[in-house]
């Protein structure tokens, strides 16, 4: 029994199944702006509204280094993982009391508390921070910490959905992260953090 | 058995089960609504389209199916078709073997669910660990997930608790951020690892050969971000034509589903790891899983594999309210598993016949269906197939001498007056099943065969 | 949803109905609904031939017996004049359900002809004959319920629109109005517990909202959640709105 004799019988029996249809339903014509929340968009430019929506599904967006960097040092989050492409830009704002590595071990997992990375571009419409493989340095360093810091290209952040989808391109793992990692499997009770980043922010440039 | 066996299940449901899924799916259905119609001016079309979207696509199968896999092949995606579980289940086992692999960490898929892949694999040394925390809670209790999108709806902290403690996860502790730091904790090491991650897929796109992964935990993205090779098992029916498609099907499945605009994480998967990324799969396979599929698509009951599993059809079935998903002893509960899973079975349909009798026909179901199936529609087929291959149906009264009475007028007419003595009988204590069920709990109302007529005919009328 | 498209109305007669139900348990539904009609200048043709229209035997699968009743009913309603019936589920039956049972059937024409002839009372009277406010008084405050069978139709509009339209009439709201009463026909006697458990629920639900009478376009609704009701000893009025409606004619000396 191999796959392909499991390919023929299958694609066989799929066509013995449809083969009395006198006519196959057609494919629907339609605009894809049905799909789109134009009114709560209104005329507002994208970064207006991705800073709204993100904030809505408990993420943050901001433009400002410092105050990422203070944020984590209140929290003693201190040990990290960045991108050695970011890295240069960004250690001027970090001081001596963190530890940033440009290398993620994966072996020691549980010392990055928080993880820097660019994105591929955002979605405004539902705070959306867009990842990829290309512009990821490591998978590993944008999931496994606790927080997540993307950075974010403002001139990539697309508007709606339909225009994210169109710009989809070639990279074989593109990610659409819409604020922190939940579950709400236990009595339906929302927890945050779970297998991915409990804090989700979008570094704005 | 004088009642149906779902019946008897809804009866025996622990009270505090019965309020969790209840108070749990209502919930869920009320924010989906409210979401839908405050942010789209009309739902119901986006509803009609997506439908219209997917029954197109598994009209024209046999051309989409070759199509796709040629795209996924030139993704460098290697592709293998299994026409029923046992060759699913060994089509993963050959991977394993190829790959000297005995650890896999998986995703939910429903399609393990039906092979029962997990069974399979553990008599065969290959360990697979369940790493959604709903999926992981029923993979250490060795229970069946209840819910096809909450799997653990039916299970309350306590629960969960006992058993974390059980397998060693630490003191009882019933909190649930505790618990799911816990497991956390616990299953970020075991990602790490295993050989292979496992995962099902929501959508594949025949333009692109993309497939599409839907998930709120993080747990898929860590599956093919700290293992070596991915193995996606996908029902033949999950494709979508095109790209553009996946923005209106991806705005209704969150929703319709969780009431969320986009889950938390929507991966768009294209073959492998990039070449420049150290991190993922290095090797990627498709497993295109029949198991019944091509006799769905052959029934007149085909629609039912529009279905995207969002769930919003168990959240606003009143019947599963009462019954929870483990009193349709399937993996797929609820109104789209009372279609699905008795036409799964085959030629063993008897065994699930009473499953599309559950329900009062109240087309909730298909009112919030994302791809507008006609549930009720194919609910009263299956009930019509039922009756035709004889399969016997508990409780339910037979209807060919009410047939025989109701095309003749005049002994309908005799019948009308003759009813009378009804409201003279001790009716409860009548052996005739149906009036007995009626009566548990309900009055009868007075018989009143024929007044009505009469007063037409005192009156000068008729 | 469910084939709703209508033939357009001519003419001032109509062929009544009445249902099982009514013919069995409910006179006074059948001939309220005769009277509502005759005062918008309606004549009433009653074929006495009638029993039902299939629909028990088409819901528990034995759809070779429900096309038997079907014939007869098709035999019966011969003729080109709308067909009224005060009842959401025996419309939808004669239009959408029928036209099912009979998709493969050489007859099916004549089945869908007069599944685009048939209107639901409610329907009828607001769309058929352009009546959108009702005549009359009725003190009460009236809690309505949407029987399932007009999900997908224009029955439950039009219902509300004529109760909100009599005088002295107060319509409230309940709380899951979208969920369904629980009778289902034969499912109330093959999942009867189940069936009680939902009917419960709703009556909980329509209590807390302090109704005077329980309304319906279907009375197997009011038959199954005011025996549950009365079963338990707390008794609720149910009427149908044909009931209704000409109850206020009679309060405002209009009948």
């Amino acid at each position: 029994m191999s796959s392909s004799d499991d390919r023929e019988s299958i694609l066989s029996r799929v066509r013995g199944a449809l083969a009395p249809l006198h006519e196959r339903a057609a494919r629907p014509d339609y605009s894809t702006e049905i799909a789109v929340m134009r009114k709560m968009l209104g005329n507002r430019d994208n970064l207006t509204v991705f800073t709204e929506r993100i904030a809505l599904v408990n993420g943050r967006a901001t433009t400002d280094p410092t105050a990422v960097v203070a944020r984590l040092r209140e929290n003693k989050w201190l040990h990290g993982y960045c991108d050695p492409v970011l890295w240069p830009s960004l250690a001027p704002h970090f001081g001596a009391d963190f530890k940033v590595e440009t290398t993620f071990d994966r072996k020691r997992v549980d010392d990055y508390t928080f993880g820097i990375t660019r994105a591929a571009g955002a979605i405004a419409e539902t705070g959306t921070i867009i990842l990829n493989d290309a512009t990821t340095s490591r998978r590993l360093g944008a999931l496994a910490p606790w927080v997540h810091i993307a950075v974010v290209e403002r001139a990539t952040i697309f508007s709606d959905l339909p225009e994210a989808v169109a710009g989809l391109g070639t990279d074989n793992n593109v990610i659409w992260v819409t604020g922190p990692s939940k579950t709400a499997d236990v009595e339906g009770i929302l927890i945050e953090g779970v297998h991915g980043p409990g804090i989700q922010i979008a570094l704005v440039v | 058995m004088r009642f149906q066996q779902i019946d008897q299940f809804a009866a025996e449901l622990k009270a505090d089960t019965r309020a969790a899924v209840y108070q749990s799916t209502k919930g869920t259905h009320e924010k989906r609504t409210k979401l839908l119609f405050d942010q789209f001016g009309d739902p119901n079309r986006l509803r009609q389209i997506a439908g219209e979207i997917k029954q197109h696509t598994i009209e024209n199968l046999d051309t989409y199916l070759p199509q796709v896999e040629a795209k996924l092949k030139s993704n460098g995606v290697q592709v293998h078709w299994a026409a029923t579980a046992e060759s699913a289940n060994a089509a993963v086992l050959k991977i394993m073997r190829a790959r000297n692999a005995t650890k896999i960490v998986k995703a939910k898929t429903m399609v393990s669910e039906e092979i029962e892949l997990e069974h399979y694999l553990t008599k065969h040394g290959v360990e697979t660990l369940e790493t959604d925390l709903g999926e992981f809670i029923i993979q250490i209790d060795h229970d069946h997930p209840s819910h096809i999108v909450r799997p653990i709806i039916h299970k309350n902290r306590r629960e969960i608790a006992t058993s974390f403690e059980r397998e060693g996860l630490g003191a009882y502790n019933d909190d649930p951020q505790t618990i799911t730091r816990r497991a956390r904790q616990f299953l970020r090491h075991k990602y790490l690892e295993a050989d292979v991650g496992l995962t099902g897929a929501n959508f594949v796109s025949v333009e692109s050969g993309r497939m599409v992964l839907v998930t709120n935990e993080g747990n898929s993205r860590f599956c093919l971000a700290a293992t070596k090779c991915h193995i996606a098992l996908i029902g033949i029916e999950k494709l979508v034509p095109t790209d553009r498609d996946l923005a209106l099907l991806l705005n209704l499945l969150g929703r319709s589903g969780t009431a969320q605009e986009l889950t938390v994480y929507t991966e768009f998967i294209h073959g492998p790891k990039s070449a420049t990324q150290p991190d993922g799969p290095e090797e990627m396979h498709v497993i295109f899983v029949d198991n019944g599929r091509t006799d769905v698509l052959a029934s007149d009951c085909r629609d039912i594999l529009r279905c995207i599993r969002c769930g919003a059809c168990l959240n606003v079935c009143p019947i599963y309210r009462q019954a929870s998903g483990h009193a349709y002893r399937s993996v797929y509960p609820g109104p789209v598993g009372a279609v699905l899973s008795p036409l799964l079975m085959g030629d063993k349909f008897p065994q699930k016949a009473d499953l599309p009798k559950a329900s009062t026909l109240c087309g909730a179901c298909q009112e919030v269906c994302p791809v507008n199936i006609p549930i009720p529609d194919l609910l009263l087929r299956l009930r019509n197939k039922a009756k035709e291959e004889n399969v016997p149906s508990p409780g339910t009264p037979p209807m060919g001498a009410w047939a025989l009475l109701a095309s003749q007028p005049t002994v309908w007419k005799a019948s009308l007056f003759g009813g009378k003595v009804i409201n003279y009988l001790p009716t409860k204590l009548l052996p005739i099943p149906a009036l007995r069920a009626w009566e548990a709990k309900r009055a009868l109302p007075e018989w009143r065969g024929g007044e009505f007529r009469k007063w037409l005919k005192t009156r000068g009328k008729s | 949803m469910l084939n709703t498209e209508r033939k357009p109305i001519t003419g001032k007669r109509v062929q009544l109905m009445a249902t099982c139900l009514c013919d069995a348990f409910y006179d006074d539904v059948a001939a309220a609904t005769v009277q509502v009609l005759e005062y918008l200048g309606v004549e009433v043709v009653f074929p006495d031939g009638q029993t039902c229209c299939g629909q028990p035997a088409f819901n528990g699968g034995d759809w070779a017996a429900s096309r038997k009743v079907v014939r007869h009913t098709v035999k019966t309603f011969a003729g080109e004049d709308p067909v009224v019936v005060p009842s959401g589920s025996c419309a939808a039956m004669m239009f959408h359900g029928a036209v099912l049972e009979f998709e493969k059937e050489p007859d099916l024409g004549e089945v869908e002809s007069l599944g685009r002839r048939t209107w639901e009372l409610g329907d009828f009277i607001v769309n058929g004959l352009g009546v959108k406010t009702w005549d009359g008084r009725f003190e009460a405050t009236v809690a309505f319920h949407r029987s399932c069978h007009s999900r997908g139709t224009c029955s439950s509009s039009a219902a509300s629109t004529l109760l909100g339209s009599v005088a002295g009439l107060k319509l409230v709201e309940f709380g899951e109005a979208e969920q369904c009463c629980g009778f289902g026909g034969t499912f109330s006697v093959a999942f009867p517990k189940i069936s009680a458990s939902m009917g419960e629920l709703k009556l909980e639900h329509v209590r807390a909202s302090k109704p005077d009478v329980l309304v319906s376009g279907d009375m197997s609704c009011m038959m199954h959640l005011g025996g549950l009701a009365k079963e338990a000893g707390q008794p609720i009025k149910t009427m149908h709105l044909a009931q209704v409606l000409r109850d206020a004619l009679k309060n405002g000396g209009k009948l």
